[in-house]
């Protein structure tokens, strides 16, 4: 019946790629208690809740709390709130745009035949197939010339000058986010029955009602599909993030870059199982929805 | 019944970010600055602006090396002037640049080496400073002032200074090297670690070769390619961010590098020391400047002077110990932190001896060279 | 005029395009201009932007070099050719072994009770959504001299008495490659399970049936239907490992230099937007060939969407 189910190698492969998943991600997780400051050898926990920071060179004997020191040490860490703030303001306002004209531009290519249709289709394609650093530095170049004959043709100083910063991320983050969320609604669209559709207008429904009536609720799990993988795609994002930030709009992950390259303490490795956590809890709250989901 | 939970993530997702974001938004610096106390996270007692400046910027954006301005001298700015610090960060002047090239950025303070600085006002980038703002620059010590690279500090102020020297862990290597031409030792291959930084390399293997390491000469670059050509191979990796790391860690044995690297890995593992190579160490100093587009110039003003107060800037000798100088700096510390003062007094890496410094050169601007020297670089690092 | 637009179903179908198309205009397609004019133009003394006709970065690129160790007016420098050769060898490594590493992974789940499947698809998207930068961070500590592979390495030659001199893994072309596989395992991970799990039992029985073997079942059966995943992931992988700089200016300390590190580069260090336009634009051509040639074998995997 299942002919390779119990087979030994698939099983085996199995168990060593999950454990070469997890194992850097545990060691991770695992540094995070280190006492040692400078993180290249595990030390051991951090022994004694005290009353203040004690450090014996590098190791950190005592701490007012405890083993989870780094952790304390990173909520006192005003950069790293800031940039965890900046990460979902963007990612937020991005979904948003780029999940209602995906959703319009999904509409239009699976439904209608107009002259613009093979250009559309090609833009969308596109950022799919090339590497995203071709993107980011052709936006990067293009924001350069832009602002640069703007403020000085109109002799724009301080604070009204255009430069790079959360403005520039947030449109950038929409341009990439896009071709996604218009390929997983047009996979929606793609098995559409009409009928539903003809059956309102024959009765009477003009095309608005009907559309917000029968055709968009219909839609509605792939649009949403489709604005949940463009919020991940931006809360990741580097690349592009990489070269459209200016200052003031550092996201989580150009600010962990940005720590690694300073001394590495054990604080990186606090905010790394923080990450994981807060992805834990979200992947799970999907599952639930998901089994729900295929329950009705 | 799906659509229902979908919503409640949404919310949730909604709530999440209204929640951090408001998180960031409530920072120290939000507060007024009034007569009370300012202490720093780390338990400093911030001290009060002497002259206290008009700022009317609510915040500042500072482009700067990486490791190199102490936490306390920031969260200190922020509390006592209230105004918000935004730091951007770089490892290389030649990345700096760009940035300020282009027509998008905004920042207000970036730290060029001496070298650079030419490049800048070539360029336009950088403002001329007004000196009547800056009732703090006696602190320094004329010595770091009036370079030939500035004149009249028309528009740099001094960070720090400090020297590119060879950094070696004695305990694991036999041979312990003691000029630049050592380097090439086959005993070091794979185990060196250098800094990502061409005009240094370049810099003292042309000096290997015993020609100036600011030279224009064509013939005399391509024959420092080619020796530099036999020594990449045996450099492991570059490392301009925190070349201490790999020392520290045991994945390199020696290498090239800065004073407060070598300064900080010696304090982790007592076996590495810094030598001064017998053609000379590579002589540096960083400097302030205001780009020309900096939106926040009142800030910018104010930081430059709070910083050189002797009672902050005695924080860079805790914290990123470099040549420091900052005269009242100096005699701050020696009166108030005797521990700190001697530590920076008595090490010959933080504090070289004068044969050191009269051996070292300088890397000076090059004008239209630059290019060469930056495509022997792309070359020699494939 | 809005009647007209009512009746036209093309005007409204271009209506219905047109925000996207407009900021994909603007955000694509212009920079992407921008970049093969500049690619075109030539570099000042100070690394601006002289904006002329010239083929010379392109020539560059391709190993048309002046400076002759024999004196010849011109002869073949094999710097940024070995440059992207080096990047396509990884791409096509990273995506071959990332297609060993998921797929009986992806059987092994696919094929499991349908129960525990999303607990164990669950397990993989966690790593999927962790941080880029912090999985690549977590392979600086298991590989340096002093990390954990080490470490355990160390105790375990101890134990059988063996001698054991630490390996130099971090800061090699191998840690560069060990780093691209973890990094995008599970982007293929994902289309191989979804096409395979559409494989419905009754054709395994049906094989079975009719007399094959597992190898046979495997090589008639489910290799077939399974193509569309593994095209789609092929694409999700091999793209962005030939943009990638983050790994290999982490795991290998500068020196592993791919076309992203040499893109960057430009931009950043060098200065010289022109040649680093130019090959910007050599990468996304090259991408673009290789996908072109691989879809019209295997199809673009359409069916397969990652959500």
């Amino acid at each position: 019946m299942n002919p390779f189910r119990r087979s030994p190698f698939v099983v085996v492969a199995t168990i060593l790629v999950y454990t070469f998943l997890y194992a850097p991600i545990l060691v991770l997780m695992l540094f995070s208690f280190n006492a040692s400051r400078i993180n290249v050898t595990f030390e051991g926990f951090i022994p004694a809740f005290g009353d203040r920071t004690v450090m014996d060179g590098s190791l950190v004997t005592q701490s007012p709390c405890g083993p989870f020191h780094w952790f304390c040490e990173l909520s006192k860490n005003r950069d790293v709130m800031d940039a965890a703030g900046n990460t979902l303001k963007i990612a937020f306002i991005a979904t948003i745009v780029a999940t209602i004209i995906g959703t319009m531009a999904a509409l239009s290519l699976q439904r209608y035949d107009f002259k613009l249709k093979p250009f559309s289709q090609l833009s969308l394609y596109i950022p799919i197939v090339i590497p995203e650093i071709v993107m980011g530095i052709g936006i990067l170049t293009l924001f350069s010339q832009l602002f640069g004959l703007i403020n000085n043709s109109l002799h724009l100083t301080g604070d009204s000058r255009l430069t790079l910063g959360l403005g520039t991320v947030i449109v950038s983050h929409i341009a990439f986010m896009v071709p996604f969320v218009t390929l997983v609604v047009q996979a929606r669209l793609h098995g559409f029955d009409k009928s539903y559709e003809e059956a309102a207008m024959d009765l009477g429904a003009n095309e608005w009602i009907t559309f917000r009536r029968i055709t968009f609720p219909m839609i509605l799990p792939g649009v949403l599909s489709g604005a949940l993988l463009a919020f991940t795609l931006s809360l990741d994002d580097f690349v592009i993030t990489f070269f459209t930030n200016g200052s003031g709009s550092t996201t989580l992950p150009i600010y962990v870059y940005g720590l690694l390259r300073r001394i590495i303490t054990p604080q990186v490795n606090a905010l790394s199982t923080v990450w994981i956590l807060a992805v834990f809890v979200a992947v799970l709250l999907l599952q639930m929805i998901q089994s729900r989901e295929q329950k009705s | 019944m799906r659509k229902s939970y979908l919503m409640k993530l949404l919310v949730l997702l909604v709530l999440a970010s209204m929640l951090l974001t408001a998180c960031g938004g409530k920072t120290a610096a939000t507060q007024p600055a009034d007569g009370g106390k300012k202490v720093t996270a780390s338990g400093f007692e911030c001290p009060q602006p002497e002259p206290r400046m008009e700022v009317t910027s609510k915040e500042l954006n500072l482009f700067v090396w990486t490791e190199y301005i102490p936490q306390d001298m920031i969260d200190c700015f922020e509390l006592v002037y209230g105004v918000k610090i935004n730091r951007s960060e770089y490892s290389a002047n030649e990345e700096m640049e760009p940035k300020l090239a282009s027509g998008g950025a905004d920042y207000d303070l970036v730290q060029p080496t001496d070298y650079f600085v030419g490049l800048l006002i070539r360029k336009g980038e950088i403002q001329a400073l007004d000196h009547s703002r800056l009732p703090n620059i006696g602190n320094f010590d004329p010595g770091f002032m009036n370079k030939p690279y500035d004149p009249n500090n028309k528009y740099t102020v001094p960070y720090l200074a400090g020297t590119d020297a060879i950094v070696v862990n004695t305990a694991k290597v036999k041979t312990i090297p003691k000029s630049w031409a050592d380097l090439w030792n086959p005993e070091y291959a794979g185990r060196m670690i250098f800094l990502d930084d061409s005009r240094a390399v370049i810099g003292f293997t042309l000096l290997t070769l015993g020609f100036d390491p600011n030279t224009k000469d064509p013939a005399q670059l391509d024959a420092a390619k080619a020796k530099l050509k036999e020594l990449i191979p045996n450099v492991k990796a570059f490392d301009s961010d925190s070349p201490k790391t790999a020392l520290i860690a045991g994945d390199v044995d020696l290498g090239m590098t800065w004073t407060f690297e070598a300064l900080a890995a010696q304090q982790e593992v007592p076996t590495i020391q810094y030598i001064y190579p017998t053609e000379g160490a590579i002589l540096w100093q960083d400097n302030w400047a205001i780009p020309t587009h900096a939106p926040h110039v009142d800030a910018a003003y104010a930081w430059m002077n709070y910083s050189m107060q002797g009672n902050i800037f005695w924080l860079t000798l805790r914290d990123f110990t470099y040549t420091n100088p900052n005269k009242a700096a100096l005699e701050y510390a020696k009166a108030n932190q005797p521990e700190v003062y001697s530590a920076y007094f008595d090490s010959p890496i933080t504090n070289p001896p004068a044969e050191a410094i009269a051996n070292g050169h300088g890397i000076e601007d090059v004008g239209d060279a630059t290019t060469l020297y930056e495509q022997i670089w792309t070359e020699v690092k494939q | 005029m809005l009647k007209r637009l009512r009746e036209s179903k093309s005007s409204q179908g271009t209506l219905l395009a047109l925000p996207t198309t407009l900021w994909m205009l603007a955000l694509l397609i212009i920079p992407l201009l921008l970049t093969l004019v500049i690619s075109f133009g030539k570099r000042s003394a100070d690394g601006e932007v002289i904006y002329s006709f010239t083929l010379n970065n392109y020539t560059r690129l391709m190993g048309y070099s002046t400076k002759c160790d024999n004196g010849a007016a011109s002869c073949f420098d094999p710097l940024y050719v070995s440059i992207l050769w080096r990047s396509l060898t990884l791409a096509f490594n990273t995506t071959a072994l990332v297609i060993m590493l998921a797929y009986p992974l992806a059987y092994f789940i696919a094929r499991s009770h349908p129960k525990r499947r999303n607990t164990f698809m669950f397990l993989v998207l966690i790593p999927l959504w962790t941080n880029f930068v912090i999985r690549v961070y977590a392979w600086m500590m298991l590989l340096r001299q002093e990390g954990v592979i080490n470490l355990i390495l160390g105790w375990l030659a101890r134990l059988f008495h063996i001698p054991f001199q630490p390996l130099e893994m971090l800061y090699t072309p191998g840690a560069v490659l060990v780093g691209m596989v973890y990094e995008f395992l599970p982007f293929m991970i994902l289309p191989i399970y979804t096409s395979l799990e559409k494989i419905e039992n009754s054709l395994y029985e049906a094989a079975a049936d009719l007399g094959a073997n597992s190898i046979k079942t495997f090589l008639r059966v489910t290799l077939p239907l399974s193509m569309p995943g593994v095209v789609a992931g092929t694409i999700l992988v091999f793209i962005p490992v030939m943009g990638t700089f983050i790994v290999s200016d982490i795991l290998g300390g500068r020196q592993v230099i791919l076309v992203g590190n040499l893109i960057q580069r430009q931009f950043l260090d060098a200065r010289d937007p022109t040649f680093g336009s130019a090959a910007s634009l050599v990468l996304m051509i090259m991408t673009l060939i290789v996908t072109y040639f691989y879809t019209r074998k295997f199809g673009f995997g359409e069916e397969i969407v990652v959500a």
